[in-house]
Formats: C-alpha cells, structure tokens, sequence
C-alpha cells in the first residue's frame, strides 16, 4: 500500500510539474493519470502495489468528494439568484443527453459486434 | 448553540470534528442508500447535505470545514491518478471501440453544452451565468479555469459543477433503465462524459469495466471543454 501510494503521489507531482511548464489548463492529477496511463502501457503490466493502493483509493473515491462538494453552502446566494434558469437548464440538458451518449454508445457497440462476429 | 462554552467550542473546532463528521455523514449515507435501494439517493450527494446541515446548525464555516477536512480531500489527487488503473486494464476494449467512443464524446458532449446553454439563454440568463454554465460538465479544476477565463464566475461554476455531478448520476440508472441501456460501456462512458468524477464514482460501484469507460469518458471530456471551449465562446463573442 505504502509503495503503491508513494507511486501515485510522485506520478501527481509530476503531472502537476508538466501542467505548470507546459499545460497551464489541465490539472496535475489528470496529467498525471494520463502519465501512469502512459506509464503502464510501457510496462505492460500493473505491480502489485499500485494495483493495491489504486484499487484502496478508488473503493472511497465518492467519499474523498464529498469535501469539496460541500463548497455549494459557500455560493448559496448567487446560486438562488437564478435558481429556475439554472435547474431547468441542468436537468433538462442531462435528462436528454444522459440517455442520448448511452443510447449512441450502446448502439455504435452493437453494430461493430455484429460486424464482427459474421463468422458461421 | 450559542450558549456553548469555550470547550465545547475548542471541540467542535478541532480538526478530528471535520474529519469525523464527513466520515459519519458518509457512512450514514451509505447506508441508507444500499437501505432504500433508491438510486436517486447518491451517497456523495446525501452525504454532502448531511455535513452541510451539521456546518449550518454549528456555525462552522465552509472554508473552516475544508480545512480541517482536508486530509480527506488530499487523497482525490492520487484517486485521479489511480484511475489510470482500470483505463489500462480496459485498454483492449477501448482500442477496439476508438471510433464509436469518439463519435459519442463528440456530439453527447457538444450537445449538452449548447442544449445548457441555449436552455439558460432562451429563459434569459445574463452572459457571466452563461459563461459558468459552459465548463459544467469538466471536472471541478478544468471548468473553474476555463469558467474564470471566459467571463464566468469560478466559484458559480464549482456548485454548477456538483449539480451537474449530482443530478446527472442519480437521474442516470433510471434514464438507462427507461432507454434500455444496459451495456456496461456504454452507462460507463456516458456517466463519465455527464457527471464527471461523481458519475465515475457511481459506475466504478457498477464494475470496473464500466467504471474505467466513466473515467475515460470524464477525462475526455475535460480536454474537450480545456481545449475547445475557450475557443468557441472566444469566437463567439468576438467573432
């Protein structure tokens, strides 16, 4: 866990070292996912300890999102301010494209799959 | 409360309060939502009403609070990283479906930004809302520089975020169920590509196939709106 932790830091600190030198608009820790990506594409393989530390943080990532979450009682009021703009905006752009990017995805996959298995 | 006397306060202000607090609010969440079975009970989003509350009732403030919880949100840095794990493990599958991952991320992500956008307008909503309504669908750091580039409010953007996060995954199991959406990848990619890091929360709790489709998706997504948004509302307004 300690050594897999460790990797994890070191490969954020060093997306957030790319993202201050050359990527000012993306944050350390999506650089850094897309490095250990990288990474581990070279290897070809996932060591034990960064699969051990990876898997212990993913299991209580809404956990760890709660914290910042909480930052809503913050902007309460110009939240309020235009409250029905907002909501109705939000929910009705998620309530078509939620299904629609499934409904695409799921279509797109069935097609390759039946082109792909035209075998006898 | 305001009767409380200085220990009681000392306490209450103590960082292992904060800490406590959201682990508690988390638990209970947890288990009233695997209690109920309701899906539109996220544990994030119940979770955060629970501290929320309990901040309110003890006159904590947020920034207080997020310090002394800050331990907790440390660790969302290498959960990020760590998400490279389950991408790598679904890398054949993703190889495989480039075109098709391609194609969705495209027209899915362009079009819930201007169906928000032309929803917001039409009901009359001034250019800075607007223009911290664009990168909601970005993780928090991504849409909070590009909102705070293109004319937005960071801090409006970083609750629309949430929202964002929170309605699209709750609403997301009872949508898929309604269109018939059962293909692991595909709830994955479009949790991921509507509700971010929440949406990936939740499909990594529906396996870790789906779960590494939402972190692509989410990822995606957040190039898509770093790199092409500040263009086109640029173009847009000075065009």
């Amino acid at each position: 866990m300690l050594k897999g932790l460790t990797v994890l830091f070191f490969v954020q600190w060093l997306g957030t070292a790319v993202g201050l030198l050359a990527v000012p608009m993306l944050p350390g820790p999506i650089l850094g996912m897309l490095l250990l990506l990288g990474w581990l594409m070279a290897r070809g393989e996932i060591s034990q300890p960064i699969d051990t530390a990876a898997s212990g943080l993913l299991q209580y990532l809404p956990l760890l999102l709660v914290v910042p979450a909480v930052g809503i009682i913050d902007s309460g009021d110009l939240l309020l301010d235009d409250l029905p703009i907002i909501a109705t905006a939000l929910v009705l752009s998620l309530l078509v494209t939620v299904p629609l990017c499934g409904w695409l995805m799921q279509r797109m996959i069935n097609r390759a799959e039946s082109r792909g298995e035209r075998r006898p | 409360m305001t009767t409380a006397n200085g220990t009681m306060r000392l306490l209450i202000d103590h960082p292992l309060s904060a800490i406590l607090l959201t682990l508690f609010a988390f638990q209970l969440a947890l288990l009233l939502y695997r209690r109920s079975g309701w899906l539109l009970l996220q544990p994030v989003m119940l979770a955060t009403a629970l501290v929320a509350g309990v901040l309110w009732v003890a006159e904590i403030e947020y920034a207080n609070y997020r310090e002394s919880a800050s331990p907790i949100a440390f660790l969302l840095g290498p959960a990020t990283v760590a998400l490279a794990v389950p991408l790598y493990r679904n890398l054949g599958r993703i190889r495989q479906l480039f075109w098709p991952i391609v194609v969705t991320l495209a027209v899915g992500g362009s079009l819930t930004v201007i169906l928000t956008l032309l929803i917001a307008h039409l009901m009359g909503a001034e250019l800075p809302v607007l223009m911290s309504l664009a990168p909601k669908s970005a993780t928090m750091p991504i849409a909070m520089l590009v909102a705070e580039q293109a004319g937005g409010i960071a801090s409006l953007t970083a609750v629309l975020v949430m929202l964002t996060g929170v309605i699209g995954t709750a609403m997301g199991p009872w949508l898929f169920r309604l269109g018939g959406i059962g293909d692991p990848v595909a709830r994955g990619l479009s949790y991921g590509i509507n509700g971010h890091a929440i949406g990936t929360a939740r499909a990594l709790e529906e396996g870790e196939e789906c779960g590494a489709f939402a972190a692509l998706g989410m990822s995606l997504m957040g190039l898509l709106i770093a790199m092409l948004l500040p263009l086109v509302l640029g173009a847009g307004l000075f065009g």
